[in-house]
Parts: structure tokens; sequence; C-alpha cells
């Protein structure tokens, strides 16, 4: 049940964004990974029009590490055959520096990852949002963070917004725009995750777009509200009602096998929801990082859910104790 | 995280209440115009969905606030509006209308005593009214589904303001905003009570219907976009003990609505006071103008003996049949109509 090695997130503690440093002429870049949504759906913008958006968990224990290495011969850039986005990205991305003094022409893009791929952890933004910040970091440039979600969604047309890492925010994941800014940060919470679907392979291009009906777009701006509620006042409990609506929600498109089982396991224990995955298997039981007695209640959660088969693979706790 | 900008018309300003707290754990949801949140969701979405061009004409049969809201909004909108209502239609609600542009047909006074009464002879003029046009369109309050999803607005701001919501108390009609609010509330919050106010010889909730004093609730027919699995609890409320609640809203709380607010009100204190560790909301449909000349006036009250203080609490009933008069409560437990009439308390 640990988060899994840190050595990626060590990796770049160690080389910290420092542009062009002494003997490598490379640019690296690093992005976290996330544990599905807290809420997904379709959202009204500022002039009414309805958007596909959603609010990301953040998984800051698990990333991607994107190094660039550039030619200044060669257009193109190369790097293995799984990494097409992560390529397409880095393109992109050297195209907005074309008028820099001395730009790259092309290169090689490598990534080191730790994150699981296909169960809706966003491997992809990762390499891709990494990818980017190397490319910049070659060029001794800081692209800000709604800049960077811009090329991501460009780069694989629908991008969580793991890149916008300083406030909560309600992001259209399909359009690189953030519909509202929900709050700093969210309430201090627990997750404890798991992949209800093991042996699912989940390709997020090829899910098709969930076709919600009238109602369900009603319970979308209820639900907004609500979390709007939830992140002002740091209330945990508001957030894990609102999450656990949004997986039932979506139980019609993208079913998650024993999703209410797993959700009873939490309530069980204290626990104030469940969220998931939209586009994909993985589910994590919210406890309120502030309740009296976490540390048990975590405990008891893990073996209620070895009991239904499940393993723990993440666990998310605050950085600084609450308390 | 953002600044207050302004409304981009005044149906918009008009569609959200503002939450009021009266007690410790009581608040009222208190509207200007309360049907502007189906009128104004409905007539936008024919327009977006190409169902209400230029020529169209809006058509509706009603004699309350409904028409008023359409009548706002097409003002808008700049389209036509027949409203076909009652002879009884209240004078200044009629000269608003008509201020709007709105065209009111009346029924004649002597449908009230035919078989049907006024709901049937305002349908089959609707129906006539229609014939004889090229183009219109009927937002068809009653059973037009998107009335009570338009609430999901409502059920937004409730959870925005409050997060937790134990109890919804409000007045029912065409079941839209109780059905409505209620169900939004409870994608996040399942467990929250819905309490529906009545009033005595309404069918709504299974009374048999008759002649009804106290308007703006109630119904002689059962709607379609009433959904009785909704309601935990109904509440039956005289004209006197409504009208007397209503001047209470106003004299404790400063609150000038309308008698349908005084019924809900009437309700949500007795269950607040009961249930002091549950917050509780009721929403308040429309204010006290139009009633200044009845409810507002002890003279119009004590020449229809309505004076006297309301009741303090409802008599509990074990059907809705026995529900004679005053203020009675029964347990309907969410249960659907047929199972309540053939079984009577659960």
């Amino acid at each position: 049940m640990s988060a899994g090695p840190a050595t990626v997130h060590d990796l770049v503690r160690r080389r910290p964004f420092d542009p062009h440093p002494a003997g490598f002429d490379v640019g690296v870049g690093y992005a976290p990974s996330h544990h599905g949504e807290l809420l997904q759906g379709m959202f009204a913008d500022a002039s009414g029009q309805l958007r596909r958006a959603l609010v990301t968990l953040p998984l800051p224990d698990r990333g991607s590490r994107a190094v660039f290495s550039p030619s200044h011969s060669h257009w193109g850039v190369v790097g293995s055959p799984e990494l097409t986005k992560a390529r397409r990205a880095a393109l992109l991305t050297l195209r907005e520096f074309s008028t820099h003094p001395s730009p790259a022409k092309g290169g090689q893009v490598e990534i080191t990852s730790n994150v699981p791929r296909g169960v809706g952890m966003g491997s992809s933004t990762s390499d891709v949002t990494a990818t980017i910040r190397a490319v910049a970091d070659y060029h001794g440039v800081s692209l800000s963070r709604e800049e960077v979600a811009r090329l991501a969604v460009l780069a694989e047309l629908a991008s969580d917004s793991i890149m916008i890492d300083d406030r909560v925010v309600l992001f259209a994941h399909r359009d690189g725009m953030v519909l509202e800014t929900l709050g700093h940060s969210l309430p201090p919470l627990v997750v404890i995750g798991v992949d209800l679907a093991p042996e699912v392979h989940v390709d997020t291009l090829a899910l098709a777009p969930a076709e919600y009906d009238d109602r369900e777009l009603g319970a979308f701006q209820v639900l907004r509200g609500t979390l709007r509620r939830a992140v002002a006042t740091s209330d945990t409990a508001l957030l894990g009602r609102v999450a656990t609506a949004s997986a039932r929600i979506n139980q019609r498109f993208l079913p998650k096998p024993q999703l209410e089982d797993v959700l009873a396991v939490g309530l069980r224990h204290g626990g104030c929801g469940v969220q998931v995955a939209h586009s994909g298997t993985v589910a994590g039981l919210i406890i309120d990082a502030r309740s009296p007695g976490v540390d048990a209640a975590i405990d008891r959660c893990v073996t209620d859910l070895a009991g239904l088969g499940l393993e723990v693979m993440t666990l998310i706790r605050p950085r600084v104790s609450p308390r | 995280m953002t600044i207050r900008t302004s409304f981009a018309d005044a149906t918009e300003a008009y569609q959200l209440p503002r939450i009021v707290q009266l007690t410790p754990n009581l608040y009222a949801a208190c509207f200007t115009l309360m049907k502007m949140v189906p009128a104004r969701y409905i007539l936008r979405k024919a327009v977006a969905e190409g169902q209400l061009d230029p020529d169209t004409v809006i058509v509706e049969t009603t004699s309350g606030t409904f028409g008023l809201a359409l009548a706002m909004q097409a003002a808008h909108l700049q389209r036509k509006v027949v409203l076909v209502s009652d002879p009884a239609i209240d004078d200044r609600l009629h000269r608003r209308l008509v201020d709007l542009g709105a065209v009111v047909e009346r029924v004649p006074a002597s449908a009230g005593t035919e078989a049907g009464g006024f709901q049937a002879a305002r349908l089959e003029r609707l129906a006539r009214v229609r014939a004889e046009m090229p183009a219109s369109f009927c937002p068809e309050q009653y059973s037009n589904p998107d009335n009570p999803r338009s609430y999901a607005s409502v059920a937004e701001l409730l959870l925005e303001c409050l997060g937790q919501i134990d109890c919804l108390v409000g007045p029912v009609g065409s079941g839209g905003s109780m059905c409505g609010t209620t169900t939004y509330l409870r994608t996040v919050l399942p467990e929250c009570r819905a309490i529906g106010v009545d009033t005595h010889a309404s069918a709504l909730f299974g009374q048999p219907p008759g002649p009804r004093e106290l308007r703006g609730l109630g119904m002689s027919l059962l709607p379609s976009n009433l959904d009785h699995q909704v309601f935990d609890n109904v509440h039956w409320c005289s004209a006197s003990a409504a009208y007397a609640a209503t001047r209470e809203l106003h004299r404790r709380h400063a609150l000038f609505m309308g008698p349908t607010s005084g019924a809900a009100y009437l309700a949500a204190r007795w269950w607040a006071q009961a249930n002091p560790s549950a917050v509780v909301v009721t929403l308040m449909p429309d204010e006290g103008y139009r009633y200044q000349d009845t409810v507002y006036d002890d003279a119009w009250l004590a020449t229809n003996g309505h004076l006297g203080d309301p009741p303090v609490e409802p008599t509990p009933v074990d059907s809705p049949g026995q529900s004679g008069g005053g203020w009675t409560t029964f347990e309907w437990s969410r249960r659907q109509i047929d199972e309540v009439l053939a079984v009577g308390t659960p």
C-alpha cells in the first residue's frame, strides 16, 4: 500500500528546473499525475455554453519526468513509439519558440514515469505536461500554467488539469480552459485508492464522450455549487458527497464494478464518499484527514477492501499534518 | 472567487430567491416570482432548440403567476403571448399582463358550474386558440419535465449557501418546484426530507376535489409533474391558517410574502421547532403586493371570517380523506398515491 517508488520525484528534486545547467544541453520537466476526478460532467461557461469539464484529484507522489535533447540540424521529434502524444506536445511547444534567439529545430524526448497506464491516472497528460515543460526549460522559458494547459489539450485533444497546480479549478478538458476557480486548495483529505478492474485497459481517446441527459446536466449544476462550498469552507464531508454523486452518474457510461461495495466500506469506517477516474478503472475512498482516529480508519478500510479482493495501490495524505 | 456582475435582464434578476435565516435552524428561500424559474428555462430552451421563432405565439392556460413570468420573459424575447384564464383573474395581475403585451382570454363565469369546471373550459379554449394560429408554443407547466428540471438552479443555490439541508418544505401546485428542488438536493443529500403543503379539497394528495379558498397551491386534477414518491409528509392548510401565518411571517420576520408562503412557513416552523438539530428550508413563492387588499387587510379578514392567530400545531390524520379542515398532517412516506389511498397509514 505504499505510494510506489518515489524515485522520479527524487530525481527531479535533485535536479531543479534550472535552464541550461552547466554541462547539460538538455531541458527537463516534471509533472505529477492524478487519481481521477472529484467531479466530471458538462457545465456552463460564462456565456452559458455547456462544456465538458472536470475537477482533478492530484496525486503528487507519482509523475513523469521528461528529458528533451535538442537537435539544431533535424526537424521532427523522436522518441519511443508509445510516446505519440508527448512527441506531438514537443513539436507544438517547439513551434511556440520558433522566434526564440536559438531555438531547437527538433530533438528527442525521453520519459521516465511511474504512473500506471490505462487506469485513468493521467499518465499521458503527465507525459505531455512534463514534455512541454522540458522543451520550455531547454529554451530557458517558464510557461504559464494556462499556456501549458492549452498546449497539452492541443497535443492530446483532452487533458486533465494537473498543470494548474496552484488552485482548484473546474477545467474544460477538451477546450484547455478554466471554467471556474473553486478555491486555493482542497480540504484536507485522505484517499485510499484501488483499481476496480485491473484487467481492463481504458484508451481515453477510444472512449465515446458521455451523452448526458437534461436531468444529469441539472445535477452537474447542483454539484458544481456544492463543490464551490466544500472547497471554500474546507468541508471534506461535502466534497465526498459531490465525488460520490459524480461517480454514480458516471456508472451509466463507464461502470465500475463493486463501486457501491467500496463506498459501503468507507462509510462504515467514517469515510465521506468515493471518487473515481471517470475514464479509467481506479476509485478512491475519501476520508477527512482531520477526523479523529484517521489512521485506524485507514487500516480498517484497507482490511475490508482486501476482503473484497481489492489491493490498495494508492494512498494520498496531506503533506503537512492538518492538526 | 468571482466578482459580482449585473444581471443580463430582469428575468435573470428575478429568478433566484434570497436565502434568509429566520431561526437558528430555519431558512426561507424568498422569491419575488418563483414561476420565473420554469418560465425562463422553458422559453429560453425553446428558443435554443428552434421551437420559438419570431412568429410563434406562446400560449398557456393560467390565471396566476406563471402567466406573469411568461409575459415578462416574452417581452425580452419579443414574442407574443396569449393566456387563457378564469374570469376571476386578479385585476392587478391582469393590468400587469396587458401592459407587458399579453393577450388574456377569459373563459365565461358559467364554465365554473359545468363538468370539469374552469380547468376543462380553459383547456378547451386553449385548443381553439391554438387551432387558429399558424404556429404556437405551449410551455405546459403541469406536464413538461423541464418545469421540475429548471429548479436545479435553486438546489445549486441552496447547497452553495447552506451545504446541509435536512428538510425542504414548500407549497405544491404543479409539483415542479418541490419535486424538482428536492430531487436535485437528493443527488448530494439523499436523506433530505420533503414536506409538501397543500390545501383541503385539493386532489394533489388524495383528497376529493372541491371549491378551495386558498389559491396558488392545490389542484382539482393530478399534474404529471407531481411525483408523489418525493414526499415524506403532507400538510393540508386552511385559508384562515395560511393567512394568519402569512401575517405572522410579516410581523415577526418582516418578510412580506403571499399566502402560499405563509402556509409553507406554518408547516416549516412547526417541523423546525420539533427538530432543532435539523436544517430546514422553506420555499416562499411570491411577495405580498397582490394580497394587500385581502390577506394584509384586517377588515377584509374579519368580513371573511379569517381573524385569529394561526393554529399551534397540526392535527395528524390517518388518511388524506380524513383531513377535514384547519391544519392537518399525514405521513406520506415517499409512496405512490395509489398505494396511499389503498392503505392509509404506513
